[in-house]
């Protein structure tokens, strides 16, 4: 790039670079977080049809009674259902290689001691055991979803609902609940937050006290004497956490291990012997089965996605007795194929998005016929999911089978489809032959019913397996493209602000040899701004420093302002020395010396004061909330206020409107328009004041009713209101400001720096300011009240905080000049507003997006409506910081910027706009691909569904706000800048000529 | 200016005290009263302070910038001045950046801040008073350094960054008993200080080698 940036090219570049982040940003986020069709809905009737070419289910599901729905299933699924009653026993965290050993050899002597009645059942052939492999993450949550529904989640999943942590897909315990079954759970609440109406009687026990390793098992088991002997319980869920966090203490050798495992086998043989020896009519059979839901690490850590994470347990007791032919350590299945076994097993449909097939061994215990029909359902209904992932399947030609290599099918897709349907029509063929076979002759035709079972397997398991690689599988390539589009942006974008910054700074010091010594000594908060980033980037590699990140930005910004506040007594006291100097000395001639005179002390009061605001202010507001998740607990303001009562609240809420109401309106009335368009937008900024203040006591006084009509409407008036007022404002204000070529000594408050001598050629510029500081004020001031209104009761004096920080930070900045980098002050204000952020009570976990608030003014339901407000409240802070730039550069004096030979409204608009317009892109871009690089990184990290991926969510809306920011502060700068050189142009050429002769 | 110019040794003997102090203070507390900073931080503190303050005071007031001027005693007077107001610096530093406020912890914060007053600003209490010049040069930069602005400036900078960098584990979720204020906070601010007074006297020992006209 040759150095000279003009504007067009500096914009172009700039979007080319948003342009190519926004690119690898979607590219990686739909890598990692790959959105699967599901299918919605509960499996009914239909699910023992054949699917068709257009499987759009009939809707009319009729709402059987559950007696009525129970014996509809048993008789057009014919397959009687084997087992009356379930149990479900859970053991967290028990890796299989302990019961079962690993590599078909058994385990070691320790564990067959410490289980002898497991042990023994395997051996005599009366439980069937599996290594159930799960899939990761491997934490409880997901697999527990996994196991009831056989689907593997994603994470998007997850997060959109982050309303309830309700569990809405089809799964066995609904599709037990519909038949009328009665359920019992005890243990883990886990359960009862996936499924909070279900149970008919629950003991949940947290999981949240690592430590406890014997109560929540006691908690368990004080129940099993009553409700093993209860008859009103069709399905029962034990879930026992203890082996858990005895891994969690002390790894898999941890001396409570053993211990542990003895009482669940004691668990484990009591209810054999209770329920499933000694059954008390014959007619009700019970199945015990155990499983675990993941494994652990040597350390007994799980998450990730190793073999001992994933090598979960998974034992059918109760089968009957078979022949012990066979070697009990040797099968392998996945978690998920619990799903449809249990459903088959007990007759209901398989739930809508299983991706598991039938386990084989299960099977025995049915008759020829029962087993191929149980297969063709399994193999019906992962059929109906294979429609929702590649649409057109089976659709026409059912001879694809026979000789579908004639088709010419383009793509991977294509193939997939001919497989699958080659596959699945191979295996409906082979079923037809048996039962052709078994309808004409009654010989025994074991050949046949082999090949059948086996070319279902054979679609069942090939289909399986693609399922769930399409649902688990990251595309590396997908992302590491991702990745490397995000790295080449973010590098273009810091190579434009180096050039930026060369090119300013450069001509800058030559021009000036005093500001190169006020630069060096000043230099240390442009280093800080540098480390600070880094060592901000660097912290998101630590889980809890992301949990945490309100501390680190708080502490950032805090730092900052305190070097402000540093290098402003440094100022003094060279001010002072500089002058003492001149007293000695012969006065010569300098650009400070100049500069420096008895007001100029002043200054640095004003200053020093304006930053110990900034300072007093950020204190309070990390006081605030006490926010993130390992500290919330501790006392602090906003608890004390919800203490203390609403009342104390609304006061306060209405002071700090009253607060906000004053300076904007103080700043508007300084503002050198139009005396009458002045008086428009303050009297419209009252009554958007008073509009608020209205909604406030209105929702004071009924507070019980949730939905009040009035206050609705008041936050609909609002909403007009104000949106009208920023409109006016932005389209007309460049057109009204008066343009100041003559009047060169009327100085307003807004441009106090003004240097008089070089007045003249900045008439255009004097405009600009005046205009976007009317344009900025109404921004900023429009935004608290909107904030005001939208955002919780206790959080309205942080926003009052917020506001006045942006206010002394940009005083501080306004007074006398170029003391600091024009970077180092965008970046500090981009600071406040992230500080600003967390203070409002955000955190980087989902559960702390104020809902609420989101439906203020709504009178009917949006989704988009309420998720623009949802996202308004929870940026506030940010966005406010980027509409106050608006106004900083109106107040900024940028007049050392000495570009010449350009046109003349580009090349204003380039030293406005450039620094606030790019360095919060580039912050932004930095912490973006840092954090996505991270991500990757992490992506087996036992937190990284819980901690690192919301956080990415955070970011990727923060990324948004920036570019609406960014975009916000660019239109309006080079909208004002276009329509004030149209009207120079028109209105006065001969001022212009002498104007472009000038420059 | 210049009165007294400070040779290497000296330097780094005067430094050597200091430390040696510090480490006193420690071993006391953890072998006679069998106190740490972890166990009871304000005792500990207030036993590191007691012993010091003298010997901060007492040495710097020793190098005093203008000792015709001034008798040694009131340049202890004026490090005994400087401590409650290099204290009171310090404790709204720390608290501006998030020290925590309440009851429980302000004895801490009290002696932390006044440990602090003694790392940063009481030395230059003592060797400067109220000598304007000198404090602009010091916090100006706006005259070149001498070998007593060394020994005072870099072991205060050390202290401060190192207890600015000893905060940024107490967010982190180790559950550790030290990860409470201020007790890494006060070993960062340690560290900072010893690693800042071997850089003083490396310093001092540069401008020796550069300079030999200047030794008296």
């Amino acid at each position: 790039m040759p150095s000279p940036l003009s504007c067009a090219r500096l914009t172009a570049w700039t979007v080319a670079a948003v342009a190519l982040q926004i690119l690898g940003l979607s590219l990686f986020v739909f890598g990692f977080f790959p959105v699967k069709p599901t299918l919605r809905g509960f499996s009914g009737l239909e699910s023992y049809r054949m699917p068709t070419c257009n499987s759009t289910s009939d809707g009319k599901e009729t709402e059987l009674p559950p007696d009525q729905l129970r014996s509809l299933y048993k008789e057009i699924s014919k397959i009687p259902p084997s087992y009356d009653r379930l149990i479900l026993m859970v053991i967290d965290g028990l890796p299989a290689e302990f019961v079962l050993g690993r590599d078909e050899k058994p385990p070691n002597k320790a564990m067959i001691e410490a289980m002898p009645y497991m042990q023994s059942l395997l051996t005599n052939g009366k439980a069937t055991a599996y290594h159930a492999k799960a899939a990761p993450p491997t934490v409880t949550m997901p697999r527990l979803k996994a196991m009831v529904s056989g689907a593997i989640g994603g994470f998007l999943d997850v997060a959109l609902n982050f309303n309830t942590q309700a569990f809405l897909d089809d799964n066995l315990l609904d599709q037990f609940y519909r038949i009328g079954w009665k359920l019992v759970m005890l243990g883990d609440e886990t359960w009862i937050k996936l499924f909070p109406k279900l149970f008919t009687r629950q003991d949940g026990v947290s999981s949240f006290y690592v430590k406890d390793t014997v109560g929540v098992d006691l908690n368990v088991s004080r129940h099993l004497d009553v409700e093993l002997a209860a008859e009103d319980w069709d399905f029962l869920i034990l879930h026992y956490l203890g082996l858990d966090h005895v891994g969690h203490i002390g790894g898999r050798q941890s001396i409570l291990m053993a211990p542990k495992l003895k009482e669940m086998d004691e668990v484990i043989k009591m209810i054999h012997v209770r329920n499933i020896l000694y059954q008390g009519n014959a007619t009700s059979r019970t199945l015990l089965v155990v499983v675990s839901d993941h494994g652990m690490t040597d350390g007994g850590n799980h998450g990730g996605s190793s073999y001992e994470e994933t090598d979960s347990l998974l034992l059918f007791i109760g089968l009957g007795s078979k022949g012990s032919n066979y070697s009990p350590y040797a099968h392998k299945a996945f978690q998920v194929d619990i799903a449809p076994t249990l459903a088959l097993l007990f007759g209901v449909p398989i739930p809508k998005n299983n991706i598991g097939v039938m386990l084989p061994k299960m099977l025995d215990s049915l008759t020829d016929e029962q087993k191929l029909r149980a297969l063709e359902l399994n193999a019906w209904q992962l059929l109906r999911l294979l429609q929702a992932h590649l649409p057109g399947l089976l659709c026409g030609d059912l001879r694809c089978g026979g000789d579908g290599q004639s088709l010419q099918i383009n793509g991977s897709t294509g193939r997939i489809k001919e497989k699958f349907c080659h596959l699945f029509s191979k295996a409906t063929a082979a079923h037809n032959m048996w039962q052709l076979r078994q309808g004409s002759s009654f010989t025994s035709n074991t050949d046949d019913l082999r090949i059948a079972v086996e070319s279902y397997y054979d679609f069942l398991r090939s289909a399986s397996e693609w399922l769930s690689r399409r649902a688990t599988d990251k595309p590396i390539n997908l992302l590491l493209s991702g990745i490397a589009i995000m790295l080449i942006s973010c590098f273009l974008l810091l190579i434009l602000l180096f050039f930026l910054l060369r090119e300013v700074y450069f001509t800058q010091t030559e021009s000036c040899s005093q500001l190169k010594e006020s630069r060096r000594s000043c230099h240390i908060d442009e280093i800080f701004v540098f480390i600070g980033i880094i060592i901000h980037v660097l912290s998101f590699t630590s889980s809890s420093m992301v949990e945490e990140e309100q501390y680190t930005w708080h502490f950032l910004t805090s730092t900052l302002h305190l070097l402000f506040l540093f290098s402003a007594i440094q100022l003094l006291f060279k001010r002072q020395a500089s002058k003492r100097r001149e007293e000695e000395l012969t006065p010569h001639q300098s650009c400070i010396s100049v500069a420096s005179s008895i007001p100029m002390i002043n200054n640095e009061n004003y200053k020093i004061s304006s930053v110990l605001v900034v300072l007093f202010c950020a204190r309070v507001l990390r006081g605030w909330h006490q926010g993130g998740v390992n500290w919330v607990h501790l006392p602090d303001v906003s608890k004390l206020l919800v203490q203390a009562g609403s009342f104390i609240i609304k006061v306060l809420h209405i002071i700090s409107l009253l607060i906000v109401m004053m300076p904007s309106l103080f700043a508007l009335s300084i503002v050198r328009l139009k005396r009458g368009f002045v008086f428009l937008v303050s009297l419209s900024h009252f009554v958007s004041g008073f509009l608020v203040l209205l909604h406030i006591i209105e929702n004071q006084s009924d507070n019980m009713v949730p939905i009040n009509q009035s206050a609705a409407s008041i936050a609909q008036i609002f909403y007009i209101n104000i949106g009208s007022t920023v409109m006016l404002t932005v389209l007309a204000s460049p057109w009204v400001v008066p343009i100041p070529c003559q009047e060169t000594h009327m100085m307003t408050q807004t441009s106090l720096n003004c240097h008089s001598t070089n007045m003249r050629s900045d008439s255009l510029l004097l405009g600009f300011q005046d205009c976007t500081y009317m344009i900025g004020t109404t921004y900023v001031a429009s935004w608290c009240l909107l904030q005001l209104l939208l955002q919780q009761p206790i959080n309205a004096i942080p926003v009052l905080l917020i506001f006045l920080q942006l206010l002394a930070c940009m005083i501080y900045f306004s007074i006398d000049g170029s003391h600091h980098k024009q970077c180092v002050e965008v970046a500090s204000i981009y600071f406040l507003g992230m500080a600003g952020h967390f203070g409002l009570g955000n955190s980087n976990s989902l559960a702390t997006i104020d809902v609420a608030g989101a439906f203020i003014g709504i009178s009917s339901y949006s989704t988009v409506l309420s998720g623009i407000l949802m996202f308004m409240i929870t940026y506030a802070s940010p966005m406010l910081s980027f509409l106050s730039m608006v106004m900083y550069i109106s107040m900024k004096n940028t007049r050392y910027f000495s570009l010449p030979n350009k046109s003349k409204w580009s090349c204003m608009l380039e030293m406005k706009l450039a620094f606030p317009c790019l360095l919060p892109l580039v912050l932004n871009s930095v912490v973006l691909t840092a954090f996505t690089i991270i991500l990757l990184l992490m992506r087996n990290h036992l937190f990284v569904w819980s901690v690192f991926s919301p956080k990415y969510l955070y970011i990727c809306a923060a990324t948004v706000c920036v570019y609406i920011g960014v975009f916000i502060i660019a239109t309006t700068g080079f909208y004002t800048s276009i329509v004030l050189s149209f009207r120079t142009k028109r209105l006065k050429p001969e001022v212009h000529n002498f104007l472009f002769k000038f420059q | 200016m210049g009165k007294i110019q400070i040779s290497a040794s000296k330097a780094f003997a005067l430094h050597f005290l200091c430390a040696a102090a510090l480490a006193a203070g420690y071993c006391l507390a953890r072998d006679v009263y069998a106190l740490n900073l972890i166990s009871d931080p304000a005792q500990t503190l207030r036993l590191l302070l007691v012993f010091e303050g003298p010997v901060v005071i007492g040495i710097y007031s020793w190098i005093r910038r203008d000792p015709d001027s001034c008798s040694y005693l009131k340049a202890v007077g004026r490090g005994l001045l400087g401590l409650p107001i290099g204290a009171s610096i310090n404790a709204f530093g720390a608290i501006v950046l998030g020290a925590p406020i309440g009851i429980k912890y302000l004895t801490k914060t009290i002696y932390w801040s006044f440990l602090m007053s003694l790392f940063t600003f009481v030395p230059a209490s003592c060797v400067f008073g109220k000598s304007r010049m000198d404090w602009q040069r010091i916090l100006a930069h706006s005259k070149p350094m001498e070998g007593v602005d060394y020994m005072i400036s870099l072991p205060a900078h050390g202290a401060v960054i190192g207890a600015w960098l000893g905060a940024w584990p107490m967010p982190l979720d180790w559950e550790r008993p030290w990860q409470e204020w201020p007790i890494c906070v006060t070993y960062g601010s340690v560290a900072g200080y010893l690693v800042g007074m071997l850089a003083s006297s490396v310093f001092i020992l540069i401008l020796r080698r550069q300079d030999p006209v200047k030794v008296d």
